[in-house]
């Protein structure tokens, strides 16, 4: 015979088992949700991956070859070959002998210099409108709206400037010719004035979280606004200054459109690279046109991770402070 | 010399005025501190004596030279800041040394200068460590240390202890005393706590809604506040207030309140006769089981170990509160008489809050 406490001590147990199974069940659910969403979102990378590494008759095969029947570096070997008069890009049918060196020179060039510029000018600017509201109280909102506007409507003004007006202006007024078409200083010219905003308002969340009263005290002590800035301020927001960096970086790395209508034939990025891979006899080459994709990618999946916290941060534009 | 003067200084922030004509005068090797409640003008004040903020109008004279202009670091003076401003890259050596590099002393004396100044705040054991491996009192200390390394002539502190817990606070203002009286140096100090000013300055500057209430030494403003506001800011409890108004009777003056009927000291002008005013007593002018006493009837009683206070309310609008012997025995709900040391009565202007005796 069960006594009344035991009744409700067994109630209670079964109320907790069904409790325990009720949050089993929503994990197992939640985790399935996520792991199908992981799939569909890493499938096309897997594929990528995959056909990296695959001979030409691969690469179309039907059905699908999940995994290289016979794995090769042959796609690898030939973007990065520096014999490409010879061994070019693909095999005796093609004949626009592609290597990725120099791409992959102009867009680490390119988007070294532009993020570092766009970070040094950035973080001055955000410690002026941070430190003397420079521009007024609603400037920091105004810088955003250049990130507002999709680059495809600024891209074909932009290569009216670029190509005809800028260099016959400067032809006319200062009797030489300026070219920024085609040009890593015109490439790089943009993608500064477009990441300027990321930096100012990256930046903004750093250099805010430093407290005034250490300038007031290094200023106490006799220190000018440099000196403050460089042995105060800078340090403290160093590691935000090469997440900043590194986020830009990205951006940049991976900037397709305007790096297509500003550029051709001399300077060549990666992402114009990957679009070039065609060929008249055997159609699109996709064996080192993956190649290349891996090759892109690395380098943002190792910052993205390198940087994840920050990213998220940076992302929600300052809104969250400590 | 360190003498600091303040000319019909005003401060605005657009058309809010945070310091409304202040005229002080600090003395050479002075420990002067201004007190008073948030936003009353004391912060904005020191900050314009150290130059991070600059007057709207009138006159800061360092050592007979006008600073207006002068740049903070240009004024030779050392700040303490409410949460200590440390910096925190740079370890506790680096951060007093921080003065003099800016000063391009040469490393040599930068070596032994900072050491000498760690040495005097017995900080030394700390100087590898950075400012957030240092507990309250030691990053106390290093603040101190890191003011003290470049000899100023005038050190500003703006609420320096109050991020200290309550035992820790009070062994400091021992100890900011021992060094104000080592360096002769003159010391303006802020704060918002009044057992703080009472304990540590030679005078007291009492700021309210940005003006200066009254400057004196301590025990002058709490014997003699000049206003309503000073008289209720300093002590622990708060002095009982009364509105009630001046009669004369049997040739001299008596208070009247309600039910309440107090004689007077003698040496008052017979002319407040028939004035409202609000009379001040503190607790310890309060005088409990006397004969012929007004009655009233115990509220809460709060022993404090030598003495206890008890609340009691009479019949007016708010109730009072006495000091009395912890022995007495007195209970909740107790009747008792009460009168009040003629002596001890302040009165004030019921409209103004200005001092009438």
């Amino acid at each position: 015979m069960t006594t009344p406490a035991e009744m409700t001590d067994q109630q209670a147990d079964s109320a907790g088992a069904r409790n325990l199974r009720r949050r089993r069940l929503r994990i197992v659910v939640r985790h399935a949700i996520l792991v199908a969403w992981a799939l569909v979102i890493l499938f096309p990378i897997f594929w990528m991956i995959a056909t990296s590494f695959k001979e030409s008759g691969e690469w179309v095969a039907w059905p699908p070859h999940w995994i290289p029947q016979q794995p090769t570096f042959k796609n690898y070997s030939q973007i990065f070959t520096f014999d490409t008069m010879q061994k070019g890009v693909a095999r005796e049918a093609t004949e626009q002998p592609f290597n990725v060196w120099g791409p992959l020179g102009d867009s680490l060039l390119i988007c070294t210099v532009s993020a570092l510029i766009a970070l040094l000018l950035g973080t001055f600017l955000a410690y002026s409108i941070s430190r003397f509201n420079v521009g007024g109280k609603h400037f920091r909102h105004a810088i955003l709206m250049i990130r507002m506007v999709p680059p495809i409507v600024i891209a074909i003004p932009l290569l009216m400037y670029y190509a005809i007006m800028i260099p016959l202006a400067a032809e006319t007024v200062l009797g030489t010719r300026i070219v920024l078409f085609d040009t890593r200083v015109g490439v790089s010219a943009i993608y500064i004035a477009t990441t300027l905003p990321f930096v100012i308002w990256m930046m903004l969340t750093f250099i805010e979280e430093v407290p005034y009263t250490l300038e007031h005290a290094a200023r106490m002590m006799g220190a000018g606004r440099l000196y403050t800035l460089r042995r105060v301020v800078l340090p403290l927001v160093g590691s935000g200054m090469v997440v900043t960096f590194l986020f830009v970086f990205i951006l940049n790395w991976a900037e397709f459109l305007l790096a297509l209508t500003l550029t051709h034939p001399d300077v060549v990025t990666l992402p114009v690279l990957l679009n070039k891979f065609q060929s008249a006899s055997e159609g699109r080459l996709f064996g080192p046109q993956a190649a290349i994709g891996t090759i892109i990618t690395i380098p943002v999946v190792v910052l993205g991770m390198l940087i994840q916290k920050h990213l998220i941060r940076g992302f929600s534009f300052g809104t969250i402070r400590k | 010399m360190a003498q600091i003067v303040l000319k019909d200084v005003v401060k605005k922030f657009g058309a809010h005025v945070a310091v409304k004509g202040v005229n002080l005068q600090v003395r050479d090797s002075e420990f002067l501190i201004m007190v008073g409640p948030s936003g009353c003008g004391k912060t904005t004040t020191l900050n314009m004596i150290s130059g991070l903020e600059r007057p709207t109008s009138g006159e800061i004279a360092i050592g007979g030279r006008v600073v207006n202009d002068l740049e903070p670091g240009e004024r030779g003076l050392g700040m303490v800041f409410q949460d200590l401003a440390l910096f925190p890259h740079l370890t506790v050596y680096e951060n007093i040394a921080f003065g003099l590099r800016v000063k391009k002393v040469a490393e040599r004396e930068v070596d032994s200068r900072v050491r000498a100044a760690a040495e005097a705040m017995h900080i030394s054991p700390l100087l590898a460590k950075r400012p957030a491996q240092c507990s309250g009192g030691e990053s106390q200390r290093v603040a101190l240390a890191r003011t003290i390394v470049t000899n100023p002539a005038v050190f500003l502190m703006d609420e320096p202890l109050s991020s200290l817990d309550a035992k820790l606070r009070v062994d400091m203002r021992t100890e900011l005393k021992r060094l104000h009286a080592r360096l002769k140096a003159t010391f303006v100090y802020v704060t918002h706590d009044q057992a703080e000013a009472m304990t540590m300055a030679d005078r007291i500057v009492v700021m309210s809604g940005g003006v200066v209430e009254q400057v004196g030494e301590p025990l002058e403003i709490y014997r003699k506040p000049a206003s309503q506001f000073v008289a209720g800011f300093f002590g622990t409890p708060t002095m009982n207030f009364l509105s009630g108004k001046i009669e004369s009777a049997n040739g001299g003056l008596v208070f009247q309140a309600s039910n309440l009927r107090q004689r007077l000291a003698a040496s008052l002008p017979s002319g407040l006769a028939g004035r409202n005013v609000v009379l001040g007593v503190r607790s310890e002018h309060v005088t409990v089981g006397a004969n012929g006493g007004t009655p009233g009837k115990v509220q809460l009683i709060e022993p404090l170990g030598a003495e206890s206070l008890v609340f009691f309310e009479f019949g007016g609008a708010t109730p009072l509160v006495a000091k009395i012997d912890p022995e007495r025995s007195l209970d909740t709900g107790d009747n008792l008489t009460f009168d009040f040391d003629p002596a001890g009565c302040h009165l004030f202007d019921a409209d103004t809050g200005a001092r009438l005796n």
